[in-house]
């Protein structure tokens, strides 16, 4: 093998190690930058701007949530209430009358029916006021209900027009429990559908009839509305929003 | 002779109007017996729910087999076939019946089958015990009464308006099963009419019961799983028999269908009686077997408060 000369060798080296600058100059590198800066600019905009899944409504300050704002017992009733609203409406849908407190005991409807249910959780005393009918009433600490405070036609002047059916409970005797509404909205007499329960809760178990079952006129006098934390809140915190 | 002559096309127009009269009727009801709804169930109290509400309106297909454990299900061919052909499904939707998703969207269903969930309009409640701070919702609104009438009249709403014809009957037919389950409940209600409930405390090993347990004024002091279906550490377990002995809880609800290796080594640390409750989500599919299930469930309720009095 016949050997290269050492000067031949480096006019070699020399040679290959030439620097070629790139036709566009430094601009390559400055245009792989800002292509970098471009993309982690989208990148960090989609983040920001993308469309979020919509979780349960909060409540707002006059509600509060069944599922963690209730103590047990308010959560027992509320959780009775319900199915028992749908099925006054339903009754009321069918026959233009509503469940009467006698007939919920024919019935066995909690949480009217007076049973252990009813026993261990506070014995509210329950009240079915139908617009124009309410007649105050406070209850005695044996358990009796007092004449009427206030006139009757003041509160029925006050309900006039209000269209509502009102199941009102007081008096629980369990620490913590408040008084309870299930106000059905009764929008015109027949219309399949177009009543509409909504349940209210005072922190005074003692509370008075609110005599005006409008929202505004109970927040205003202390209630507070209860927002059920159903399935449907449910399905939609873990799976966002269903068709 | 004339007039007979003349009368014969009459008669024989009559005659073809009483032939085909019967014949038209017959033909509307099978139409309508071919409009008959295929309405699927994820879940065996459902099965019992649905068959009540549209007796003999609808069709109730389960979507897979009665003995199946819907906790740890893995979806068959044959729930897909049956997925396929279904007018409305019933699901859980909060637990129990996930791989139901699996199920319908292998069916090609996604997109055009009406999915009634059960749960909508049930007010939830957490799991009792300590879940480390956090309210975790409880799933098995069906081992109840009160929510299950709920369901009832959920699905009975729902149905109604897939089904307009058959709502009013759908509703009639759930007030009616409503009735039935009130008055079963209001049975043992009576039996506990009597007793002090104040000092009943218990645990569960499964957090299935407490919507059962909220129904009588009853309140659950620790469950053994620290999740749904989930087996504690050693340390749990030594935690929750350290809350069983705190709270002086006498009673443990163990579930019927289930192992009791969780269950014996509890008693023996701690003393307590063991009874076992039913999930009612395993067996043949039928109407009645909620209420049967049930009915041996208050009937265990009772019994353990029976014993706790004395």
């Amino acid at each position: 093998m016949a050997s290269v000369p050492l000067n031949d060798r480096n006019v070699g080296l020399a040679a290959a190690g030439k620097v070629v600058s790139p036709a566009s100059g430094r601009w390559e590198s400055v245009a792989m930058v800002l292509l970098t800066l471009g993309v982690i600019t989208c990148v960090a905009g989609y983040l920001a701007l993308r469309p979020r899944e919509v979780g349960p409504p909060a409540a707002l300050s006059w509600q509060v949530r069944s599922f963690d704002g209730l103590n047990a017992v308010d959560q027992a009733i509320h959780s009775a209430l319900l199915p028992a609203g749908e099925e006054i409406i339903w009754n009321n849908n069918d026959t233009g009358g509503w469940i009467t407190l006698e007939h919920a005991q024919k019935i066995v409807l909690p949480p009217f029916y007076r049973d252990a249910f009813w026993k261990s959780n506070g014995e509210v005393h329950w009240q079915l006021i139908l617009p124009g009918s309410h007649q105050a009433h406070a209850r005695t600490p044996d358990g009796e209900v007092a004449s009427p405070a206030q006139s009757p036609s003041q509160v029925s002047q006050a309900t006039q027009g209000q269209g509502a059916a009102v199941y009102y409970g007081a008096g629980g005797r369990l620490p913590g429990q408040s008084a309870y509404l299930l106000v059905i909205g009764h929008a015109h007499a027949g219309v399949m559908w177009a009543n509409q329960a909504t349940i209210w809760v005072h922190p005074n178990p003692n509370a008075p009839y609110p005599g005006i079952v409008k929202p505004e006129a109970l927040v205003s006098k202390g209630w507070r509305q209860v927002i059920a934390y159903d399935g449907a809140s449910e399905i939609e915190r873990v799976k966002g929003n269903q068709p | 002779m004339i007039a007979s002559a003349r009368l014969r096309p009459r008669l024989r127009g009559c005659l073809a109007l009483l032939v085909l009269i019967p014949a038209l009727a017959l033909a509307g009801q099978a139409q309508a017996a071919a409009k008959k709804l295929k309405i699927g169930v994820t879940l065996h109290p459902y099965y019992s729910f649905v068959s009540n509400i549209v007796g003999d309106r609808a069709e109730v297909v389960a979507l897979i087999p009665g003995e199946a454990n819907p906790h740890n299900y893995q979806p068959q061919p044959a729930d897909i076939t049956r997925a396929m052909s279904l007018d409305a499904l019933v699901v859980n939707g909060i637990g129990h019946d996930e791989w139901v998703g699996a199920i319908v969207k292998a069916a090609g269903r996604s997109e055009n089958l009406p999915i009634i969930q059960a749960n909508a309009s049930v007010a939830l409640i957490p799991i009792s015990g300590d879940q480390g701070g956090a309210k975790v919702v409880n799933p098995h609104t069906f081992v109840s009464t009160t929510a299950a009438i709920q369901q009832v009249f959920e699905i009975a709403r729902r149905l109604g308006e897939l089904d307009p014809d058959n709502a009013a009957t759908y509703r009639r037919n759930a007030m009616a099963y409503a009735g039935r389950i009130r008055a079963l409940r209001a049975e043992f209600m009576n039996r506990f009419a009597g007793l002090d409930l104040s000092k009943f405390r218990c645990a569960t090993t499964h957090a299935g019961y407490d919507y059962l347990m909220q129904e009588f004024g009853l309140f659950v002091s620790a469950v053994i799983e620290p999740r749904h279906g989930v087996a504690p550490t050693a340390r749990q377990l030594a935690n929750t028999i350290e809350a069983i002995k705190k709270a002086h809880v006498r009673v443990l609800f163990a579930e019927k269908t289930f192992s009791l290796d969780l269950a014996k080594p509890i008693e023996a640390a701690t003393g307590v009686k063991v009874f076992a409750l039913s999930h009612i989500t395993g067996g043949t599919y039928s109407a009645d077997e909620f209420e049967v299930a049930m009915r041996e469930n208050l009937e265990t309720l009772a019994e353990a408060v029976e014993y706790t009095q004395q």
